[in-house]
């Protein structure tokens, strides 16, 4: 219910159905955790739009929850800036304290680890995201401090 | 005036176009990928690029609109290069598996690489990999090959209207898939592996058999799978139909088929083929010589004849045979048997609808062109889903909302889901009560022609629903004002009948009422019809009081006509309609009935009643392609050719009168018209027809509608309404109504069964076919998901369903779309069909059926 109540809000807010599938994909991703098949049937539902054309929108984007991920999404830069930082140590660093491969997820579904490609953070390299929330200077140390708040 | 100059040559236009377009029109081909003519525009491939003088750079053509004093170059050594690159780049994915592609001779891509290299590429890395997908048993795609022109894409969103495919992911793992990524569960059309210019969507049903250079013959034809009479080419190899391909430019239908046009066409080749005429000794069916089977029906024939009259005998026309094979059959039962029982399961509802609305508004009034639909401002449709009883009939309703014309779907809206301005979906068999409040309304806020004033009186004598009836209706009267808002604001409206609006309730009145709502808003009217010659058997004169030319046969004056042209007497009494046969059969009036095409056990309701009758009968001709519930109890079998084996012609739903051309015969059956000539001649009939051309000189002849009609018009698509022939005129004028001034009751708490028609089948003949068994395999009831709730039943677990007639088990499929209180089940499958569960009472005032015994019990079948 609260999932049609907020794609209703979005659909006010755009002159067309087609204008609103990408935010409303994103309440669909917060509903059930990744785009999965039901996921794009539910928005097609909502949307009155066929359930073919949500997904092929949804599938060009890369910035979506495309398989099932953990609770906590981390999205590391290792473009050329970050990597001359020493992003690729904390790579490794995540794989050997977390068990965490660039791609992957932690067994017990905490953290998933996607590769960025530019933050556009160069000055304050290396740099991520966690869910939404921005980290830059990175180090070994720092990192693991940051990740640990995110239980 | 737009000129323009092309590779030197002056190009004039009359109103803008492409500049591949005008370069078409001057006689300059320029090639093209992802272009494909009807679909919009996309200029995505880059193969059409040209120079144009004043422009920076290389131009798409596809997409660049003509514009006066344009100088334009279409194959310079910087375009050609260009062309080179761009196909340098579709091959880096591209497998090249040509040897082993089903495409390979009739590729775009292969052809283009030919012309314009490259010779090799010069790219060292992997191609992508992508497995051949064969989750679909007719259709199979190949997403290596894909080049990633969205033609088919363009096809199935814009044309075809089913969006059922996309493009998935981005960059080089960007694939063509269905919404599920395996099976495409769609319309299953085909027109995307029409337009697909690789070999990257292709049909199952040829896979690896052959090469596009080997089709030996191909041959023009017309669709023998509804009335819609779409126009296909068989093309053929050896004894066999390879595939058949529709054409853009042929035909109504243009470049499109439905999945029944373009996979249905193995039926002729199934094993349940009959191979010999056969008669019944002892209770058994024995295989004898064609001379043994003539010699024995017209013995019995002429025996019965001359001990119970003429009158004891009847025909069955058929709907999915010629008009030569129909009007030999009529011919046979009039002019040489000397009676007029003849009818056919047009009765069913197509005969009645159309003889109705002609008696009120004169002879063609249904006969308007379907391609014409898509240009009308609004359409309203009630008694069926056009998108599967006629799918090519169904797209123009969905290219006319598309181009914002208005459509109100009265009753579940189907196919048309997607495309309907609204829909009005009043309780079972309450669609009377709706017609009636909206007409009661229309001719109080529009004054009427005066022109026909019969039907004027009566619209004055109409009852008009009160709140309370609609509310029984469960419709509310904000929608009815919606609705007449609507319809009068229509300009050039078109109503679409389907069959559910005479088999229910009272179809005098139905029919009525839609007649009186064309009268007011002034639109064209269209009955759908499930056969491929529901028409064409009017027009013949199988129905027990029309002549052919749809001449009455209380007028006198058009038995002589036909007497003297013919030298043959015409009886006069009004023959039996196919119900009174039925019923002269059980009671023992009726000794004998020819039955051409028709499988009467399983198309009728009342099944019990129709076996007593056809029991009781003395003789029993069943002339057939398959040893059909009918066949079995005959007493003499004759095996017919199919529709592919033989020539004549079919009419449409708009009249419109088409070509029927044999490829080659496979089986040992013989042309209908071809048996009953046999059978005729053996009754003392002196005139020979050796083809059915022959018998097609002697239609024009004595029908007055088709006076003149060659063969060669009928080729050249000249045979539309009204054909130059002479239509009735002037018979119109007095008509009944049932229930004029009372609305029939609404019961709401029974269970209904409906038929249910998909798209994937029409009848028996859909079932021979493997291709569309395929997709649809087994019998379904389909349910509203309340109503599968309400008895605790899933997708896929069964229920028994019974009525009176039967108590069957069947599988669940819920359809979201259907209402509640209605379950329907296809009338396909022997065993389950839903004729066999419902009976049926006949309106005297039309003729047509009523189907009653239909309020089921739905129990849910424990594991
Ligand atoms: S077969 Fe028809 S409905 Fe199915 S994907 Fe192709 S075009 Fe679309
Ligand atoms: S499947 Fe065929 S028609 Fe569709 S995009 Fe690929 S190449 Fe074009
Ligand atoms: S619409 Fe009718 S005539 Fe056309 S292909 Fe389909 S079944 Fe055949
Ligand atoms: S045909 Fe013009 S860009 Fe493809």
């Amino acid at each position: 219910m609260e999932f049609l109540k907020e794609i209703e809000e979005i659909l006010n807010r755009y002159p067309d159905r087609q204008g609103a599938l990408l935010p409303s994909l994103y309440v669909a991703q917060k509903e059930y955790g990744w785009l999965s098949q039901e996921s794009y049937e539910a928005v097609a539902q909502a949307l009155n739009l066929p359930p073919a054309t949500v997904k092929g929108v949804a599938t060009f984007y890369a910035m979506y929850k495309h398989k099932p991920m953990g609770r906590h999404l981390i999205q590391l830069c290792t473009n050329v800036a970050c990597m001359v930082m020493g992003a690729e140590r904390l790579v490794d660093l995540l794989k050997n304290k977390y068990g965490l491969e660039p791609g992957g997820t932690t067994e017990d579904g905490r953290f998933s680890l996607v590769i960025m490609e530019c933050i556009g953070a160069c000055d304050k390299a290396p740099a991520m995201l966690v869910d939404t929330d921005f980290h830059a200077d990175l180090n070994e140390k720092r990192i693991i401090e940051i990740l640990e708040s995110y239980k | 005036m737009i000129k323009l100059t092309i590779d030197g040559k002056e190009v004039e236009l009359e109103k803008p176009v492409t500049v591949l377009e005008a370069a078409k029109k001057a006689g300059i081909r320029i090639p093209t990928l992802c272009y494909f003519e009807g679909l919009s525009p996309f200029g995505g491939c880059r193969l059409c690029l040209v120079e144009v003088e004043k422009l920076p750079k290389l131009q798409t053509a596809c997409t660049l609109m003509a514009a006066d004093g344009m100088v334009v170059r279409t194959e310079t050594e910087q375009i050609k290069a260009a062309r080179r690159a761009m196909l340098e780049f579709l091959l880096i994915n591209h497998p090249l598996d040509c040897p082993y592609c089903d495409k390979a001779g009739e590729c775009e891509l292969q052809d283009l690489v030919a012309k314009y290299g490259p010779e090799a590429g010069r790219f060292a890395e992997g191609k992508r990999q992508h497995p051949e997908n064969f989750d679909d048993p007719i259709i199979v795609r190949n997403m290596e090959r894909c080049v990633l022109c969205t033609r088919c894409i363009r096809m199935c969103n814009d044309l075809q209207g089913a969006y059922a495919i996309t493009v998935t992911g981005r960059g080089s793992h960007s694939f063509v898939e269905p919404f599920s990524g395996g099976k495409y569960n769609c319309e299953y059309c085909g027109n995307c592996l029409t337009v697909c210019p690789v070999g990257a969507i292709m049909s199952r049903l040829h896979r690896h058999s052959y090469r596009p250079w080997f089709v030996e013959k191909e041959v023009e034809t017309t669709c023998g799978y509804c009335g819609v009479g779409c126009s296909l080419i068989l093309q053929m190899r050896e004894e066999r139909i390879i595939r058949t391909i529709p054409r853009v430019g042929l035909g109504l239908n243009n470049g499109l088929l439905c999945v029944r046009g373009r996979f249905g066409y193995d039926f002729v080749e199934s094993r349940d083929r009959l191979s010999t005429p056969m008669i019944n000794v002892n209770g058994e069916l024995r295989p004898v010589s064609w001379q043994e089977a003539y010699e024995f029906v017209i013995r019995r024939l002429k025996e019965i004849k001359e001990t119970h009259g003429p009158t004891a005998i009847g025909g069955i026309a058929s709907g999915r045979c010629t008009n030569e094979d129909n009007y030999m059959l009529q011919r046979l039962m009039r002019f040489v048997i000397g009676t007029n029982n003849i009818d056919s399961t047009a009765r069913l509802y197509y005969a009645p609808a159309v003889a109705y609305l002609e008696q009120i508004f004169g002879q063609g009034i249904t006969a308007n062109l379907i391609p014409g639909i898509a240009n009308s401002d609004g359409a309203l449709v009630i008694g069926g889903d056009p998108t599967t009883i006629n799918p090519i009939l169904g797209l123009q309703i969905r290219a006319l909302w598309r181009s914002g014309g208005k459509v109100i779907v009265v009753g579940a809206p189907g196919g048309l889901k997607r495309f309907a301005s609204y829909e009005v979906v009043p309780r079972p068999f309450a669609e009377e009560i709706v017609l009636s409040a909206v007409v009661s309304r229309l001719v109080k806020e529009k004054e009427l022609k005066g022109e026909l004033t019969h039907l004027e009186e009566k619209i004055k004598g109409l009852k008009e629903p009160a709140e309370g009836d609609l509310q029984a209706a469960g419709v509310s009267a904000e929608t009815i004002d919606r609705m007449v808002t609507d319809l009068k604001a229509m300009e050039t409206p078109v109503i679409v009948i389907g069959p559910e609006l005479l088999q229910h309730g009272r179809p005098s009145k139905n029919l009525f009422l839609t007649a009186a709502l064309a009268y007011a808003i002034n639109a064209r009217m269209f009955v759908l019809s499930e056969r491929p010659n529901y028409q064409g058997v009017i027009d013949m004169g199988c129905l027990p009081d029309m002549l052919p030319g749809g001449r009455p046969i209380d007028f006198e004056m058009f038995r002589h006509k036909i007497e003297e042209t013919l030298g043959k007497e015409v009886p006069q009494n009004k023959g039996l309609n196919l119900f009174e046969m039925i019923d002269a059969a059980a009671d023992g009036r009726l000794k004998a009935l020819y039955v051409m095409g028709e499988d009467l056990l399983f198309s009728l309701p009342g099944r019990e009643k129709t076996r007593k009758a056809l029991e009781g009968l003395d003789l029993l001709i069943v002339q057939d392609i398959y040893l059909t519930e009918t066949a079995k109890m005959a007493d003499v079998v004759l095996p017919a050719a199919s529709w592919s084996e033989k020539d004549g012609t079919f009419t449409n739903l708009e009249r419109r009168i088409q070509r029927v051309r044999a490829g080659r015969t496979i089986s040992s059956g013989r042309p209908d018209w071809q048996i009953v000539s046999e059978i005729a001649r053996g009754l003392g009939d002196d005139k020979v027809f050796s083809s059915a051309h022959d018998v097609w000189e002697e239609v024009i002849h004595i029908s007055p509608l088709h006076a003149g009609l060659s063969y060669e018009d009928i080729s050249e698509g000249k045979a539309i309404w009204p054909y130059h022939g002479e239509p009735l005129r002037g018979v119109e004028g007095e008509f009944d109504v049932e229930g004029l001034d009372s609305l029939p009751k609404v019961d709401t708490d029974a269970i209904i069964l409906n038929m249910h028609r998909p798209l994937y089948h029409s009848g028996s003949t859909s079932r021979r076919s493997k291709a569309l068994i395929s997709i649809f395999p087994e019998p379904v009831l389909m349910m509203n998901p309340s109503d599968a709730k309400g008895i605790g039943v899933e997708e896929g677990e069964k229920v028994r369903l019974a009525t009176s007639n039967a108590s069957i088990e069947v599988k669940v499929k819920i359809d979201r779309d259907l209402q509640q209180g209605v379950v329907s089940l296809s009338n396909t499958f022997e065993g389950v069909n839903f004729m066999r569960f419902v009976d049926y009472t006949v309106e005297p005032t039309t003729g047509s059926m009523v189907i009653t015994n239909n309020s089921v019990k739905l129990e849910k079948v424990k594991e």
